[in-house]
């Protein structure tokens, strides 16, 4: 048998195909087809099925990413969306947190609200912030609401009333009516969606869950149909945000966690290949196009986030749209290959804003205007004109030297060689700079992760933002061209679930620990039942621990043991562990809350085994060329070994400077640099040291 | 100490590096932080100082914090000269005519070490939520003449001596304020900040050197000074003034005059206050450090809001006031309310400069309202400060309307209702929109927000608010916004609050703010129907204001508009208008 991924991403859709007995492994791409993506995938197993004999009869099992809900928001594409929420607050959503992205700029806007003023009603009723009913719901003038929407034209509602996460009764009261009355009205609910307490996330959350929810049925229903025409009959399961993969009725129901699903498939794929190298701390680092997508992760697993934005203005915190569930933690820079260099108060300035693919670099020779990163690395040497897209693409090396010249060199008195490894160095320092930040804020030392560089550009600029950050070890993943497409075919059954219960840490607390955790182990086995998943169901419980009074709460561990009458007190001194760990001190005799219970469900499957049929010796010469590449130490270029990756071998080394080119990409080996290919074919670097920069 | 050749890719990278570092010690103190304004209202601000104690990067946090910090540094090093200080100090100062004008911004200042010199100060700012005084918050108004009755008051001090706390220092604090847990909490989450930053700042030096660091510093100040100086050369040369009002300073007072004068002098600009009402015998004045923050703030927004905030960005401005006025008050005035004029030093210097930056301004803004609740937790038996950020909208824009629910001025985010209703005993009963708040315009500017907060046990409200008696201002023929009010329901009763007084509530009030809305900009007649219409089916408009404010007429069974008739009708309220 087989299994098939299948990634919808903006420009390519991506096929990745395993035999189950072999581990052999086959790559496709297909153009994606935006209006129905559907088409494109169908055209593809329809061709692989008659020149690769692909049977669909033969496969166990398709898993499917899309950047297809996404679109749906970007493109404001759902309609008939309503909010219902508590009386005297419909106006949460649009007052949102207030807060100015830009301190300075009088011109922002906030992202346009899913759901606009006038489609958010509102019932009575009120709970308390420890779930106590304080008004109960008016059923009556509830059901009036309720008609008055669909009369309104409602097709998706959207439910988030205050505190429900402490008391769900009100919301499924609502969602009752509304079943009883207009069956087939797709409801969400925020204690469904996310238990967590702050109304405006919650709510943002919800509604854009509302909001997919009929685009995504029919996307799904319909992939459906594609594959049962072609007599599959089998689970399609979908990738989510949080690395993990689900049934796709549960999809159809919460539609918000595909959001992100791409690249949290590409960070399973980096976690994967950690491990087959014995690497527990990596960061996944893709540079593409348009922006850099990095994502920690930590002792084998990529770190889960509970809060993300969507639609960011500028790439800038707090101006999109927060979506309060579990994913993977990634921050998204505005460094890509397309994005733009300028000079602005005799400075060089590097993105955010980048030419895409159209115009696209100058070296495109499509009608971009302005050069890019790209450009600089063709100047550079580092790409080779010939061998884009596998030489599908022709780039004009002249165009980009010019454009350097006149738009960078000349303002800046560089040569167009300073002006391009300045392009190349602002570029690389934007990331690294991010990229620490982040590891930082999230208590990590980058000095002791490895970088896993990935994406078009990543393998050209991953040695020196490895560098940069004091970062001894670089991987160039094999196949990364499909990187996400692999993630998906090695990923799991596996579901998040948290709901917020504040209280005093004691032994007061343990019974209704023990419920929350038995409900919320009912909804995982419940989720991974409908994935008819095969193999070992496992539980990991935790809980988001706090000193009283503190904002910031510290995820702590729940082992069944702590869940006996002295649990508490095993779970405090954990707690206090940990603070210690991250801020060098302890509160001994300050008291301690308990925030957020939460729960991961994931079916851990037999163990996957990648065959990437790299060859055990050395067979045609690697060699493919030589030619001059800019080295920034000598301020020059020097003649290197150009190696054509397919045909590396295992074992194989080779020293800086060089350039290992593949089809989607180019790896720059800077003097010292030693590569070594390892057993699957993975590009396994060992950086020289930092130098320093003075000059 | 001019260094040969700068390198403009280094210059960026270690200019882009020293604004991270800045983002970095935000983070950290907003992690380790205890209250709810510095976690969730983000009411703090973070920079980088250089060994010549000039200011090199800022996060992008409280205007008022921001703007004060250098002049906070020099008093505070006055007092601490560097022979004085050793690794692992740590200074303290929240005085509020040597900080930002008023006691509860605690400042902390760390030296930051490299081979026995220093090299430069990681600095913070940071609002506590208490610091004893008359009332809950320390922002009390009335009844408070001098600034010995908002708190403790604490001259420059080492808070950390070479690493280990001053506990004495400690001790006076914890017995002075009201949430001594929460204070020191966040105390230390500023030191934290500190130590971060300055890690990461030996890092750079590592990196580049010194005399390379301290020479690309000189060249990032005189290009942000260059750049600033080009930006206001092209506004004309002249004296621009401008009027506004605050309400008053308490129940039964004069309305404070606010009073600028923008002399633009080719690459500089004077800010000057002269002709302002004189200072107040209450919790309202602006300390001159205030006065220049939230002044210099609107200049940069008109001019170049995109670099990086820097001393040198700072040099070509001047902000003045004469001594003894409310805009620079002599000691000991008591400045605890000062958030409230933050927004008038803002939109009277943006006012100020409407007539030539035509394009660049915008209507006056939503007055915020920074009330306190406070009293005794009726389930710890330990005293509570609730202090609740309400905020309203962005005045209209020379080519949009002004932004709904955008904080102007400051920028602080709000606090959950869910995570108020936690913490402390009350029940907030509405947050929503007022209708026909916005000021008309052919942009409307933002809507007032109405927050009604029940009482769930004894307690005092010390309000803080304005905008009651002056509305904010519409610019090139847009209308005001709507005026803001409190009002008390105590029963069947309605009884209008002062907004800036101090009241015992019951259990089972109710106070309702109503902030005030936004200006417009322009003819309110200009304004396309489509967007009067939209507005209407938004609730942002009503059917009635679209008809009085926009002369359009919209039938409310088919919500479409009656084309004819509001011609007629837009013709008429014009010719009233004289036009």
């Amino acid at each position: 048998m087989k299994r098939i991924a299948v990634d919808v991403g903006g420009t390519f859709t991506d096929f990745t195909i395993q035999d189950e007995l072999s581990g052999e492994l086959l790559i496709a791409k297909h153009l994606t087809t935006p209006e129905d993506p559907s088409i494109g995938v169908m055209e593809e197993i329809d061709r692989l099925a008659k020149e690769r004999k692909i049977d669909l009869k033969e496969v166990s099992q398709v898993i499917h990413g899309t950047t297809f809900p996404s679109n749906l928001i970007i493109e404001r594409k759902g309609k008939n969306t309503f909010l219902i929420t508590t009386k005297g607050f419909k106006d949460v959503l649009e007052n949102a947190r207030i807060k100015r992205y830009d301190l300075y700029d009088l011109f922002i806007d906030k992202p346009v609200p899913l759901v606009p003023r006038r489609s958010i009603h509102e019932v009575t009723e009120r709970m308390a912030y420890d779930g106590t009913i304080l008004i109960p719901l008016n059923e009556n003038e509830a059901r009036g609401v309720i008609r008055e929407l669909v009369s309104l034209g409602a097709e998706s509602i959207a439910v988030c009333l205050l505190h429900s996460y402490a008391n769900p009764i009100h919301e499924r009261m609502l969602k009752k009516i509304i079943e009883d009355e207009f069956p087939g009205t797709y409801v969400s609910l925020s204690s469904e969606i996310s238990a967590n307490h702050k109304e405006y996330e919650r709510t943002s959350t919800t509604v854009a869950n509302a909001y997919l929810m009929k685009g995504v049925a029919h996307y799904i229903k319909n992939l459906k149909e594609q594959f049962e025409k072609r007599e599959f009959d089998k689970n399609i399961y979908i990738m989510q945000s949080n690395g993990g993969i689900a049934a796709s009725l549960t999809m159809e129901r919460f539609p918000v966690h595909m959001v992100e699903s791409g690249p949290a498939a590409g960070a399973q794929l980096s976690a994967y290949f950690g491990k087959t190298l014995n690497m527990d701390n990596l960061l996944s680092f893709e540079m593409g196009g348009t922006t850099a997508k990095i994502c920690p992760i930590v002792k084998g697993e990529p770190k889960i986030t509970d809060e993300f934005e969507i639609e960011k203005i500028k790439l800038r915190n707090g101006s999109g749209l927060p979506i309060n569930i579990p994913a993977i933690d990634m921050i998204e820079i505005g460094a890509g290959g397309g994005s733009i260099a300028r000079v602005n108060m005799g400075l060089l300035i590097v993105g955010p804003d980048s030419a895409g693919a159209m115009p696209g670099p100058m070296c495109y020779g499509i009608g971009g205007q302005e050069p890019t990163v790209t450009d600089a690395n063709l100047v550079l040497g580092y790409l080779n004109p010939d061998f884009f897209a596998g030489g599908e693409i022709k780039l004009d090396p002249e165009a980009s030297a010019a454009g350097i010249r006149d738009k960078i060199a000349r303002p800046l008195g560089y040569s167009i060689e300073q002006a391009a490894w300045g392009i190349y160095e602002v570029v690389t320092a934007n990331m690294a700079r991010a990229t620490r930040v982040m590891t930082i804020e999230r208590g990590y030392d980058p000095r002791n992760f490895v970088l896993i560089a990935f994406g078009g550009a990543g393998p050209m600029h991953g040695s020196r933002v490895a560098k940069t950050m004091g970062i001894k070890k670089l991987i160039i993943p094999i196949f990364a061209g499909v990187a996400s497409a692999l993630g998906m075919l090695i990923t799991d059954p596996k579901f998040h679930f948290s709901r917020t219960y504040i209280a005093k840490l004691d032994r007061n607390v343990m019974s209704k620990m023990k419920e929350i955790y038995q409900e919320l182990e009912g909804i995982g086995l419940e989720n991974l039942n409908r994935c008819g998943a095969v193999g070992t169901f496992k539980y990991f419980k935790s809980c988001d621990v706090r000193y009283f009074g503190q904002g910031h709460e510290i995820n702590v561990s729940v082992l069944e043991d702590d869940l006996s009458d002295n649990g508490a007190e095993m779970l405090k001194t954990r707690f206090n562990e940990e603070y210690k760990r991250n801020y060098g001190y302890v509160d001994e005799g300050a008291e301690i809350e308990v925030v957020t219970f939460k729960l991961t469900a994931v079916c851990l499957r037999l163990r996957f085994e990648l065959k990437t049929g790299l060859k055990e010796s050395k067979g045609t010469d690697p060699k493919k060329g030589e030619r001059g590449i800019y080295i920034p130490e000598e301020k020059g270029f020097r003649s290197c070994l150009i190696y054509d990756r397919e045909k590396l071998y295992k074992s194989f080394k080779a020293t800086g400077p060089a350039i290992v080119e593949e089809r989607t990409s180019s790896t720059v080996i800077f003097p010292g640099d030693v590569l070594e290919v390892d057993g699957l074919g993975n590009l396994v670097i060992t950086l020289n040291e930092r130098e320093k920069k003075g000059k | 100490m001019k260094i040969k050749k700068i390198d403009p890719v280094t210059l960026s990278v270690i200019w882009g590096g020293f604004v991270a570092i800045a983002a970095e010690m935000g983070a950290t103190l907003r992690r380790t932080a205890f209250s709810e304004v510095v976690r969730e209202g983000m009411d703090f601000s973070p920079g980088i100082f250089d060994g010549k104690e000039r200011l090199v990067a800022q996060g992008d946090y409280s205007p008022g914090h921001l703007g004060s910090m250098p002049f906070a540094v020099k008093s505070v090093l006055q007092y601490f000269p560097r022979e004085t200080l050793q690794p692992g100090d740590v200074l303290l100062m929240n005085d509020l005519y040597m900080g930002s004008g008023h006691l509860p911004d605690f400042f902390m200042i760390t030296p930051v070490f490299y081979k026995n010199q220093i090299i430069g100060y990681t600095v913070n700012c940071c609002h506590q939520q208490d610091v004893g005084g008359a009332g809950s918050g320390s922002t009390v108004v009335m009844n408070v003449s001098e600034c010995f009755q908002e708190g403790i008051r604490i001259l420059p001090v080492k808070i950390y001596k070479e690493g280990k706390p001053n506990e004495d220092i400690f001790r006076i604090i914890e017995a002075n304020v009201r949430v001594p847990e929460k204070v020191v909490g966040d105390m230390k989450a500023q030191v934290n900040a500190n130590y971060v930053g300055g890690t990461r700042i030996l890092e750079m030096v590592e990196t580049y050197g010194i005399y390379q660091l301290n020479g690309y510093i000189d060249e990032i100040l005189d290009r942000s000074e260059q750049a600033m100086r080009e930006a206001i050369r092209k506004i004309p040369d002249g004296d621009y003034p401008f009027q506004d009002y605050l309400d008053d300073c308490g129940e039964g007072t004069e309305p404070i005059l606010v009073n600028v004068t923008v002399r633009i002098r080719d690459s500089e600009a004077i800010i000057d206050f002269a002709g302002s009402s004189p200072q107040t015998e209450s919790g309202l004045n602006s300390m001159l450090n205030y006065t220049r923050a939230y002044a210099y703030f609107a200049l940069k927004c008109l001019t170049e809001p995109s670099i990086p905030q820097n001393g040198g960005c700072m040099r070509p401005v001047e902000v003045t006031a004469p001594l003894g006025s409310f805009f620079n008050p002599k000691f000991p005035a008591a400045g605890g309310g000062r958030a409230m004029v933050s927004h008038r030093i803002f939109e009277v210097v943006v006012g100020a400069l409407a007539p030539v930056l035509k394009e660049r301004v915008i209507a006056g803004h939503s007055q915020g309202a920074t009330p306190c609740f406070g009293g005794t937790h009726p389930q710890t038996g330990r005293h509570f400060v609730c202090v609740d950020l309400i905020k309203g909208s962005f005045g209209a824009r020379p080519f949009k309307d002004g932004a709904d629910a955008l904080v102007c001025s400051m920028n602080p985010r709000n606090i959950p209702v869910e995570a108020h209703e936690q913490k402390f005993p009350i029940l907030v009963e509405c947050l929503q929109f007022i209708p026909d708040s916005g000021g008309p315009g052919k942009f409307r500017g933002g809507v007032g927000v109405r927050k009604d907060i029940r009482t769930l046990s004894k307690m005092k409200l010390f309000n803080l608010t304005d905008r009651f008696r002056f509305a904010p201002y519409g610019l090139f023929g847009g209308k005001s916004g709507a005026k803001g009010a409190t009002v008390l329901r105590r029963g069947s009763e309605e009884i209008p609050l002062h907004s800036k007084g101090a009241y015992n509530l019951e259990q089972g009030d109710v106070v309702s703010f109503v902030i005030s809305g936004a200006g417009g900009y322009g003819n309110p007649m200009e304004r396309d129907v489509q967007m009067v219409l939209k507005d209407v089916a938004g609730g942002y408009v009503s059917i009635e204001g679209a008809k009085t404010d926009y002369g359009v007429i919209i039938d409310p069974t088919t919500m479409t508009v009656d084309h004819e008739a509001t011609k007629k009708l837009r013709q008429t309220l014009e010719e009233r208008n004289g036009r």
